[in-house]
């Protein structure tokens, strides 16, 4: 079975785990048995023990208390052969498979005076005799023919009129000792055995969902970032592993989508003009009308600077949606900017009949970064500009709710094309009427998200006939950015007044 | 007044030298960190104007280095990265001033000018502005033109204190929202032309010759 196995399974760490894991496994129980062994041995050898302890008292007064006459030899023979008997019927009565008795006694001059035991007693005379040192307590005893030892005890005769000798071995005692040892050892392979392969197969169901994932990633190309690793059901280290790598492909396909649609739009955005631009340089040299090449040439860097801006603002809004763009946060007072903002575009407003009313909460301190800040509510104006048509209401509201910044423009102009709502906030989306290059909004949308906030946009009726834009933009007025870098408003600074309608202010323009 | 242009690109050092020429500077031009370096320490410069990207440095270690070794003359940086820390970097490494690329003539001759009138003894501050018969009292915030009171914002008065201030010098949209709105933004929008228009109408609209210039493609120039 082993040998189909490729070479290449036992470089795994499924095996190498498996088999550390189950080595360890296999000592630890090895351990445990021994030591249950051991101490079912003890037990077992200090039963027979205190048989023979306790029986050789008994033969020994037996044997001081028979008168030494012709009939001596006979009843010390017949008390030790009930003695041995004892031991080897078990309680049932029947015979057991050959536990041995011996008894022995020696007078003064180590003359063998009785001999109770196995009718060849030459060995065990000789083990006796070589036994040493003697003393009375229980001894194990090998003696020459006989697979397992003795139990062996040696009693002194009071006032040392020779000794007697009692030996046993426990041939039941063995023998349930011989097969406890080999229950162990089965039951300990089983164990290992049973250890092993359920490690090594839970290993491998384990580990082949990191396969699954090393598979996906290898198969991954930069042309298809669309396939992911399978999840499953587990909320385990792997699963987050697999979670975690489809997070970062979910993230390098939209950087990669990002960078495409960055180049389409460098090819749709830039090409145009630059073929303008080229174009009217052409026609500014050939021509000998000082008056009108100026304007051509005039015409040319307005094309630049256009182009310029529209570069600026794709490579803000690749950072930004990457994830890159870095906030430079200040302290700023949103309604002042605001204001400023409002003033700025006043006029413009006013040129196209358009009614700008700006509701502002005053003071109004956050942490933002000024640039992208002014730049978002710049590009909201500009969007009101173009889209809202000649002579609708626009109003414009900064105002501030549980620590969240609220940028609100609203209109009563014709409002979102149904088609282009869902989309508004995608860079390139653009309606049939736009002159605009299509960022403007996703640049708003992308600077409220880079301060963790977001930009929403709807119509304010469902109905056709008064439509009228919505756009609102919530943001955090400290991003947690500036807050961990210390940027903390004393308490009398974010102190706002609650009322947003307080303090309107209206442009009469 | 000698200027000293650092730029590693062929076709702008070009440029920038005849562009800054024209303006009436005599100009070095070097294309390398060390050998600017070394023009540099001989002290001729009254502003040193400085890229970023150098073939064999950094911009922002030659400024340091020029720092180092007592080189006072006020840098400008050139820069086609645009974050703002880059900016603050720039200007931290002892940099004066920091301008994007791609950039205006007409804003980096008034940066240049800028930096010139910072580095010589500072001017007593104008409260009085005077351009032919266009009259700007700073202080009471008030407009003559040919002797008649103009009736200007707040806003208005701003942008034709900045234009008078400029007078004779070509100023782009950027350099207006900066200095008038304070806003660093890049507008592809004729916003401030609408200003301008609505500015021009009241200083020009009654007088023979008007003072208010559009540059097309550049920006605006107040001049006699």
């Amino acid at each position: 079975m082993f040998s189909r196995i490729s070479r290449s399974f036992y470089r795994t760490a499924a095996w190498r785990l498996a088999l550390g894991s189950t080595l360890v496994f296999a000592a630890g129980c090895a351990l445990i048995f021994w030591a249950m062994y051991v101490l079912v041995a003890g037990t077992v050898r200090e039963r027979s023990d205190s048989w023979l302890v306790g029986e050789s008292e008994t033969l020994k007064q037996v044997a001081l208390t028979t008168p030494r006459d012709a009939l001596y030899d006979r009843i010390v023979e017949e008390v030790a052969e009930l003695a041995t008997q004892e031991m080897a019927y078990d309680s049932r009565g029947n015979r057991t498979s050959g536990s041995t008795v011996f008894f022995a006694e020696y007078d003064a001059s180590d003359n063998l005076l009785v001999w109770v035991g196995p009718k060849d007693n030459q060995q065990f005379l000789a083990a006796i005799q070589k036994m040493n040192p003697r003393n009375a307590a229980p001894a194990s005893l090998e003696i020459h023919g006989w697979r397992s030892p003795f139990r062996v005890v040696m009693v002194p005769m009071s006032g040392g009129d020779g000794h007697v000798w009692l030996g046993l071995q426990d041939a039941n005692a063995a023998e349930m000792l011989n097969r406890l040892l080999i229950r162990f050892i089965l039951g300990w392979v089983f164990m290992v055995g049973l250890g092993f392969l359920i490690t090594l197969l839970g290993l491998r169901r384990m580990l082949k969902r990191v396969d699954a994932i090393t598979g996906t990633a290898a198969s991954i190309r930069t042309h298809d970032l669309s396939t992911r690793v399978p999840v499953g059901m587990q909320q385990d280290e792997i699963a987050r592993l697999a979670r975690t790598f489809n997070n970062m492909l979910e993230r390098i396909s939209a950087s990669v989508n990002q960078l495409r649609t960055l180049t389409d739009s460098v090819a749709h955005d830039l090409k145009s003009p630059i073929t303008s631009v080229r174009g009217s340089l052409e026609i500014a040299l050939s021509l000998e009308d000082e008056e009108f090449s100026r304007d051509l040439v005039a015409k040319a860097i307005e094309s630049l600077d256009h182009l310029s801006g529209v570069i600026t603002t794709s490579l803000d809004l690749a950072e930004a949606e990457g994830g890159a763009l870095h906030l430079h946060v200040e302290k700023v007072d949103l309604a002042e900017l605001a204001g400023r903002v409002a003033e700025l575009y006043a006029p413009a407003f006013a040129e196209k009949r358009q009614k700008l009313r700006i509701e502002v909460d005053r003071p109004l301190p956050a942490a933002v970064d000024v640039q992208l800040f002014t730049r978002l509510l710049t590009n909201l104006m500009e969007n009101e500009l173009r889209y809202a048509g000649e002579g609708a209401h626009v109003t414009f509201s900064v105002t501030s709710t549980d620590g969240m910044a609220r940028v609100r423009v609203t209109d009563d102009g014709p409002g979102f094309a149904a088609d282009l709502l869902p989309r508004i906030f995608q860079r390139f989306a653009k309606g049939s009427r736009s002159e605009g290059h299509g960022l403007g909004l996703a640049f708003v949308n992308a600077v409220a998200g880079a301060h963790g906030g977001r930009a929403l946009a709807q119509n304010r009726s469902a109905d056709a006939a008064e439509h009228g834009a919505c756009i609102t933009i919530e943001m955090p007025l400290t991003p947690g950015a500036a807050a961990a870098d210390g940027i903390v408003f004393s308490s009398e600074e974010s102190e706002n007044p609650a009322s947003s309608g307080g303090n309107v202010r209206e442009l009469s323009v | 007044m000698r200027l000293l242009v650092v730029e590693d690109d062929k076709t702008i050092r070009e440029f920038l030298v005849r562009a800054l020429g024209e303006a009436g500077f005599r100009v070095d031009a070097s294309g390398e960190a060390a050998d600017a370096e070394k023009l540099s320490l001989e002290g001729v410069h009254d502003a040193i104007v400085v890229d970023l990207t150098l073939p064999d440095m950094d911009g922002l270690e030659l400024i340091q280095r020029m720092r180092a070794q007592g080189v006072a003359a006020p840098v400008l940086i050139l820069s086609a990265r645009r974050s703002v820390d880059e900016r603050v970097l720039g200007l931290e490494r002892g940099g004066d001033d920091y301008l994007t690329k791609p950039f205006a003539v007409a804003e980096l001759l008034a940066r240049l000018r800028a930096l010139l009138r910072r580095s010589t003894a500072g001017q007593p501050e104008a409260v009085r502005l005077r351009v032919a018969d266009l009259e700007l009292d700073l202080i009471r915030r008030e407009a003559k033109r040919g002797g008649v009171e103009l009736q200007l914002t707040q806003q208005e008065f701003g942008l034709l204190e900045y234009l008078c201030r400029n007078a004779g010098r070509v100023v782009t949209r950027a350099m207006v929202l900066d200095h008038v709105w304070k806003m660093r933004i890049d507008t592809s929008t004729n916003i401030v032309d609408v200003h301008i228009h609505r500015l021009r109408n009241k200083v020009d609209r009654n007088a023979e010759r008007p003072l208010i210039r559009t540059m097309r493609g550049v920006g605006y120039v107040l001049k006699d």
